[in-house]
Order: structure tokens, then sequence, then C-alpha cells
């Protein structure tokens, strides 16, 4: 599995916010208004231009709703979301946005090419425009051969293709893309990395939340962490995943003898060798842990604003 | 068939004279009012009463800023087409296979013995029409939006820029096009399966002679007599509605197939008033009959029905002027009750300086009696006048009819009599018919699909199937409402529900203080109640199958009333849908 650290952003990157959450918090009401479930509490990130920022949490921990949220899909109970300076009710930020939702909401019953034709009627483009756009996402996507085929035969990964094929019909500016990579194949999973870098190559700001943690440590740029509705940490991932004091020695070949000799210099310079061995994902324990410490002790933990 | 004499308005008297566009534009107004202070009183409760008013107001002036001007038509048609294609796909067409079937069952259980076949026909086919056409509109209309939610593909529609106000026009729009593609293959094949079903010719049974008249074999139930001219042309006689012509070929008579059965008659009404016995103003005579609108003239006197028409175009008319009349005898004796009661009728000026001779006829009591009179006719002093140039110069003129038995009376109403100008088109007015079924289920569709914007499916079918309902029978909710009710409102009847007091009798709570409350609030409520009525559409008044049925041309003039009133109900329904889905959650 790729560890390619992710390179810092470029130094492009302005301080532009995106997205900015002030104290966003959402309870789920049934019918009769009574209180169902508090999915997100005072939530306050931002998301600047031209980075990657990924949204991780458990199941249940609130991050399609955030999403939902910052997109007008549903109003907050308390707080503001913004998206490009406007309220995110605002219709007009469509304009720049592509969605990529959790599962794929499509017309089963229109073929690929017919859907994006859909969506791009919907941006007001002109027929030209959409005829060139969606024969170039088709081909972005690898849905070639498949283009005439109606939705409702598509696999789950077919159907993962045409949802962000239809999230990049506008050019979006900012890419909302919710588990981006369920349903993917280990070639589409990493052909779906590759893109989400080539974007935000491209200038492009993505925002995406996933349970794949080897995913969101190779691409992101920066994360927050969510459990139970609150944001448990949140920073650049680089900052995150280094332990200041604990060293971790990965090599390739090495001999037993070498790791003896290895083993003997630490001893030599009165240090404790922890463990040597294939490094687990280190997001992954990142993650693990602070779950764990979130059950241990519920509530908001201050946010080290590692930047 | 008696036309009501709001039918024969013209669209501009029904606008202005009737107060047409003002009632409608106070009903719009009321309603503003009552979904302003919905929409206040649940912001309220949500955000507090400032804060409401803030977001009521936030929603309003987005409304005109951004959502009616930032539309497109581009997206509009997007949203046309998918529903177009999504009925399409999920073969709603198979309400046109219903059809066939159903006219074809329909074509079995007409009755072959009846005296006019096609005014069987006729409404058979419309009337399916109109039912499967509401049902369409009705499924297509209040699932699609609800279906859009619950799979939640409205999550990739409403993060696009699309607009409320598109949401709704597009869905409307697409309804409405697969609904008019099935109304006119519905038309179409009504209309083949009509004349189909009505076409059939005779051979000859009986040559005419020049003291016998000819006679068609019997072919369904019916044969003709005819008798031919000089140059071997005749027609027969009507029987079930229609005549043949009859033409010499060669040495062979051929009969041709039927004519006439299949027609659009172009009344033109007058206005009707009655003088009374000594030619002073009168109100007409009532005599206690079950129509509220027929009035009599009493027999030997001078009280007479006077109908006016005015800017009659003279090129409608060519050699001669023909009316058709429906008279209505009442008689104080019965006297020899085959001799039917007997009239006059003649024309005058509008200044009644001249009058044509007196032309008498005998009542054919609740047929319709068919008059023609020449253009060049006599006047009552015996000049030889012109109908055009000496009675009616500018096309206006008087129609005077009177009783001449003593003792009996005639009857009638402004609707029963009219001119008849040169025949209509059928198949036009046949078209209007199916225009008139097809403004309905636009007024169904835009019901349908407004309460989806807030209510489920299943939960907007029953909405909607009220609004049809009610719409249908809607003169119930009108009795109910005129406040004519023995025994009061519906606060004075649960009153009266307890204390077991007749319905007849005054109400007596021994305070006429509380008494007048109650009324004043029964009043309220059944105000109300009127209010909500006009605020359903009444699809009884919309019906026209009347017209086409019995052959009379459906006055354009109706049929733009009809567009108007639907035109309303679209944007009531547009701007209600705007409200829920704007303000609507679509991932709660
Ligand atoms: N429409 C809804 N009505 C009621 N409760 C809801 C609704 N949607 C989500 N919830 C609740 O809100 C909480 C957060 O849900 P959310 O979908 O945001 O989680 P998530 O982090 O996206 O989880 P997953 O990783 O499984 O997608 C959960 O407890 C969920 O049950
Ligand atoms: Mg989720």
């Amino acid at each position: 599995m790729s560890t390619q650290t992710p390179t810092p952003a470029p130094a492009a990157v302005s301080t532009d916010v995106i997205v900015e959450t002030r104290n966003l918090g959402k309870i789920y009401r049934d019918f009769w208004g009574r209180k169902k479930v508090q999915a997100l509490k005072s939530l306050d990130i931002e998301i600047r231009r031209g980075e990657i920022f990924g949204l991780l949490g458990p199941n249940g921990s609130g991050k399609s709703t955030t999403i939902k949220l910052m997109l007008g899909l549903l109003f907050p109970t308390s707080g503001r979301a913004f998206v490009f300076g406007k309220e995110a009710t605002d219709v007009a930020k469509n304009e720049r946005i592509g969605y990529l939702p959790e599962e794929s909401y499509l017309y089963k019953f229109l073929n690929a090419e017919e859907t994006l034709d859909f969506y791009g009627r919907l941006f007001d483009m002109p027929a030209s425009v959409r005829r060139e756009r969606a024969a170039e996402l088709i081909q972005r996507v690898g849905l070639q051969r498949h283009r005439r085929r109606q939705l409702r035969e598509y696999s789950k990964g077919m159907t993962r293709r045409i949802g962000l094929a239809q999230a990049l019909i506008n050019e979006p500016e900012f890419l909302v893309l919710d588990e981006p990579t369920t349903g993917l194949d280990p070639i589409g999973t990493k052909e779906m990395k590759d893109l989400i870098l080539k974007l935000r190559d491209e200038g492009k700001t993505i925002l995406l939340c996933s349970h794949q943690l080897a995913d969101v440590q190779d691409v992101c740029d920066r994360v927050a962490i969510l459990h139970q509705g609150e944001l448990k940490e949140a920073g650049r991932v680089d900052a995150l995943l280094k332990v200041q004091d604990v060293t971790q020695i990965h090599a390739k070949g090495l001999s037993e003898e070498a790791k003896s000799k290895i083993r003997e210099i630490i001893q030599q310079s009165n240090s404790e060798l922890l463990k040597m061995d294939n490094p687990t994902t280190t997001m992954e324990e990142l993650f693990l842990d602070i779950v764990q410490q979130s059950e241990q002790r519920p509530g908001a933990r201050s946010v080290g604003a590692s930047n | 068939m008696r036309l009501e004499p709001n039918q024969f308005w013209t669209y501009w008297e029904w606008a202005f004279d009737q107060r047409g566009f003002l009632y409608g534009g106070i009903l719009a107004l009321i309603l503003a009012v009552l979904g302003f202070l919905v929409g206040y009183i649940v912001a309220t409760i949500k955000h507090g009463p400032a804060e409401g008013f803030l977001v009521v107001a936030k929603i309003i002036g987005q409304l005109f800023t951004a959502d009616l001007p930032k539309m497109s038509p581009r997206r509009i048609f997007a949203m046309a087409k998918l529903s177009f294609k999504e009925a399409l796909r999920s073969r709603v067409l198979v309400v046109v296979a219903v059809f066939v079937v159903a006219i074809m069952f329909a074509g079995w259980f007409i009755d072959p013995k009846s005296d006019n076949p096609a005014q069987l026909y006729i409404p058979t086919v419309l009337f399916l029409t109109n039912m499967l056409v509401l049902l369409m509109g009705l499924f297509l209309s209040t699932f699609s939006i609800p279906r859009d939610i619950s799979s939640k593909i409205i999550y990739t529609m409403v993060t696009k820029p699309v607009r409320p106000t598109e949401i709704f026009l597009g869905r409307v729009f697409g309804m409405i096009a697969v609904g008019t593609l099935t109304v006119s293959i519905f038309g179409l094949l009504s209309y083949v399966f009509i004349t189909r079903g009505l076409q059939h010719t005779h051979e000859i049974e009986v040559m005419p002679t020049d003291t016998v008249a000819g006679q068609t074999t019997t072919y369904r139930l019916h044969s003709h007599t005819f008798t031919l001219d000089e140059q071997g042309e005749g027609v027969t006689d009507v029987v079930k509605g229609h005549r043949h012509i009859v033409k010499k070929v060669g040495d062979k008579l051929v009969v041709s197939s039927q004519i006439g059965d299949l027609e659009a008659r172009n009344p033109i009404y007058g206005k009707l008033r009655f003088t009374g016995r000594d030619g002073e103003d009168s109100e007409g005579i009532n005599v206690g009959s079950i129509s509220e609108y027929l009035k009599y003239v009493e027999g030997d006197t001078l009280s007479s029905a006077i109908f006016t028409f005015t800017n009659v175009p003279k090129d409608l008319f060519e050699n001669s002027v023909t009316f058709d009349m429906t008279l209505d005898a009442f008689r104080t004796y019965k006297g020899d009750i085959v001799t039917p009661v007997g009239g006059i009728y003649f024309f005058r000026s509008l200044d009644g300086a001249v009058e044509t001779e007196r032309f008498g006829f005998k009542v054919k009591e609740g047929v319709i009696d068919q008059k023609t009179i020449a253009l060049d006719l006599k006047s009552v002093d015996g000049k030889d006048i012109n109908f055009f140039t000496d009675i009616a110069p500018e096309g206006s003129f008087e129609l005077v009819i009177r009783c001449t038995d003593r003792g009996q009376y005639l009857g009638m109403a402004q609707a029963d009599l009219y001119l008849r100008a040169k025949e209509k088109s059928f198949e036009w007015n046949f078209t209007k018919g199916f225009i008139s079924i097809w403004l309905q289920m636009c007024i169904v569709i835009c019901f349908g699909v407004m309460f989806s914007t807030f209510l489920s499916g299943p939960v907007a079918i029953v909405a909607t199937l009220s609004v049809i309902v009610l719409g249908m029978f809607g003169w119930f909710l009108d009795d109910l409402t005129s406040g004519e009710l023995p025994g009061g409102g519906p606060v004075e009847a649960l009153i009266r529900l307890p204390l077991q007091s007749g319905s007849v009798s005054e109400l007596d709570l021994g305070s006429p203080v509380v008494e007048n409350t109650i009324r004043a609030i029964d009043k309220g409520i059944l105000f109300s109640v009127g209010l909500l009525k006009n605020a359903l559409p009444n699809l009884y008044d919309l019906g026209t199958t009347e017209f086409v049925t019995y052959g009379v041309n459906l006055f354009e003039g109706l049929l733009a009333r009809h567009l108007t009133i639907a035109f309303g109900y679209f944007v009531m329904t547009s701007i209600i849908s705007y409200f829920f889905l704007k303000t609507r959650e679509m991932a709660g």
C-alpha cells in the first residue's frame, strides 16, 4: 500500500475560505417536533481554497449531516454554514459546486449520456458544450463502453463513476465527495485518488469523507475527525500523524544481521526500541485512538490549530 | 340540452360585466393574505415572532428578486423532458390500451334502438376520455416529486442551480405534455370510433313514383323515405338524427352515407325580456315551473316574450333566417289535449317602426322546433321588405312571441330560442370538447404536483382525488354555502342536536345575543367554506360534453373563460408549491 506523504499543498494556496461553519448544529426531529437525535454539535471548521479536506469519523458520527448542511439539503438547527461567503441555502452557490452523494442518486431509466445531458441542462449549458463535456467525462471516468446503457443495469462501481461524472459536469470550483471510493475496486480506488489529486492540482477545492483511512491519508491535506457529532481533532495530516518523539524505521531487504545491528545502535544511544515491524496505517491508529479517548471522556476536545 | 344563461356570456361580458376578473382578483388577494398568515404563524413557531417575520419576508423577497427572474427555460425544459421520459418509460401509454378496450366494450352496449346513436356515442367517448385522463393526471402528478425525495434523487437535483419554481414548472409541463399526447390519441381514436360506428347506408326498397314516396331498406333498425326532384336528386327524412342523399346515377338510385348526425350548430342568443297583458314591461309570469329560468306569457293578450338580438353578422345568413325554439306550454284548462297550444311570432326593428307579418305556430313541447323565414318577406301592413335592410339594418332586431290561446301560457328561458347561423365544423367542436377535458387534466396535474410538494405520494393522491370529487360535485357545496339551509349553519345544527330541536323552528336559547353570535359564527364559517370552494376548481362547470353531444358549437368565449380559470389555478398552485419547495428540507 502506498504511503506517499501528501505533498504540502501548493504554495499558491491562498487564505481564501470556501466553506465556513460557525457553531453549526443539527438536531433531527420527528414529525411532531420531538428530538430524535443530535447529529451535529457546534461545529466550527474552515475549508480553504485549493485544499483537499477530509471529514473522518465512525458510522453515524455526522459526516453526511455536515455535508448536507453545507449544501443546503438540511437546515441547521443552530449556527450557520457559509459557502463561497453565501448562506448555504442559497441556490446561486450551486453553480460552482459539484456533489457526489453517499450513494449515486440518479434516474435509473436514463443512460449515461442522457444523465449528463440532463444535469448539463440544469446548469443552463448550451447543447454543444453539454455534448463536449459529457463525452469528455465519460472518457474520464471510464464508461465509454457503457454510455448507452440505462443506469439500472449498472454495477455499483459503474454507478459510482457516473455519479462522479455528474458531479464534475459544471467544472466545479468546490467538489464535495461523500465516500467517493466505496464500491470501487482497487484499480478504481487508485484512479479515484489520482483523479482527486489531479483535480486539486487544477486548483479545485475538495471536501471528502470516507472510512478508508488509508485513502484519506493518501490524499487529504487537512482532516477533521468527528465522533458522535462532535469535532475531535482537526489539522494538517502530516502534523497530526507526526508523533514528535517516536521514530519509525522503515526499510526494505534488511538482513537479520543488519537488524540486530540497528537494535544495538539504539541500545547504545540509551534509547528504547519500541517496535520494528511492518507499519500499520498510521491514520488508522490516530483514528482509533481518538475514538477510544472520546468514548472514555465524551465532550468536545480542544482542537489544536495545527496548520 | 338547455344552456344556462352564464354559458353564453361572451368572454368580456364574463370578465368585466359579470366581474369575473374582479372576483378572481379578490379571491387571489384573500388567499395571499391567508397564505401569508399561515406562513407567518409557522415561522413564528419555529423562529419566534420577529425572526419569523424576517424569514417569511425573505422568502417572498427571493421569489421576486431571484427565483422568478433567474428562471431558465432550459432548466424547465430539462425537467419537463425528464418527466415526459419518465412517464413514457414507466409505460403510462398502457392507458391507451385500456381506452381502446373500454370503447370496444362500450360499443357493444350502445343501444341500437336509440333515437339518436350519435348522442350516445359522443358522451360515451368523452366520458371515458375524461375519466381516464383525469386518473392518469392524478397518478402521474402525485408520485413524481415524492418519489424523487424518497429515492433521494432530489439531492443531486437541488444541489444544482435549480430553483423551486423550475421544479414545479418542469414537472407540470412535462406531465401536461404526456397528457396532451394521450388526449390527442384518445381524440383521434374516439373520432374514428364515432364515425365508423355511425357510418352506414341503405339500399332502395321501394322505388319512388309520382304518387308514392321512395323507401330505403331497413338497416340498423331504421329506414328512410324520400322523394326525388326533376334532376333525380333527393334527401331522405330525418330518422335517428340523420338523413341520406339519394341520387340517380344512370338508371340506378344511389343512397349516400348518413349526413347531419355530427353537427355543430352555431347558435346566436338574444336577450330575453317580457311584457305583461297590456304590453307593459314585466318579469314574465312564474307558473311554479321546475326550472327557475322558465317564465311564461299569457295567451290572447299583449303579453309577449321579446328576444333582442344585437349586431348579428349578416354574412352568417344566406337566403333565410333560421331559428330553433323549444317552448313549454302551461294549460290552465285541459281543453282538447291533442291540439297543441298555438302562438305567433314576428320580427320587429329595434325602434319598433317596422314589423313583419305574423307567423303562426303550434307548440311542440320539449322538442326543438326549427323555423325558417326568407330574407325577403312582407311587413305587417303588407309591404315587401327585406330582413337586413328594413328590420335589422345594423344586425340588431327583436323577435316577439305571443300565445294565441286564451287561458293558456307559453313558457321559455333565454336559452330556449336562438338563431342558427351557418354551421360550424363538427371536427372543431369535437376538438374543443377534448380541449375542455385537457384543461381539466391540466388543473388536476397542477393540484397533484402542488400536493406532492408537501405530502407523501399516497396522501397527495387522496388530497387530489378529493379536489376532483369536490370539483365534480361542487353543486353540493353551493347549496351548503348559500346559507339557505333549514336549521342554520354548522354551529347552530350542533346546538340543535342535543336540544332535539326540529330544524324548522327558530333557534331559541333564551338570549338573542347568544343566538345572534351563533348565527354570525355560522355565517363566517359558511363564508370561509364558500371561499375555499372557489379556491378549488369546479370541474363540473368546466365540462362541455353536452355541447358536443347535442351538436351545439362550443362558444370560443366559454372556452377562453375556462382557459383563464385554469390559468388562475396554475398560478395559484405554482405559488403554493413554491413556498413548500422553498421551505422544505430535502434531506430531512
Ligand atoms: N434523516 C434523518 N433523520 C433522523 N436521524 C438521522 C437522519 N439522518 C441521519 N440521522 C442520524 O444522524 C446521525 C449522523 O448521521 P450521518 O448520516 O451524518 O452519519 P455519517 O457520519 O455520515 O455516517 P456513515 O459513515 O455511516 O455514513 C446518525 O445518528 C443518524 O442516525
Ligand atoms: Mg454518511
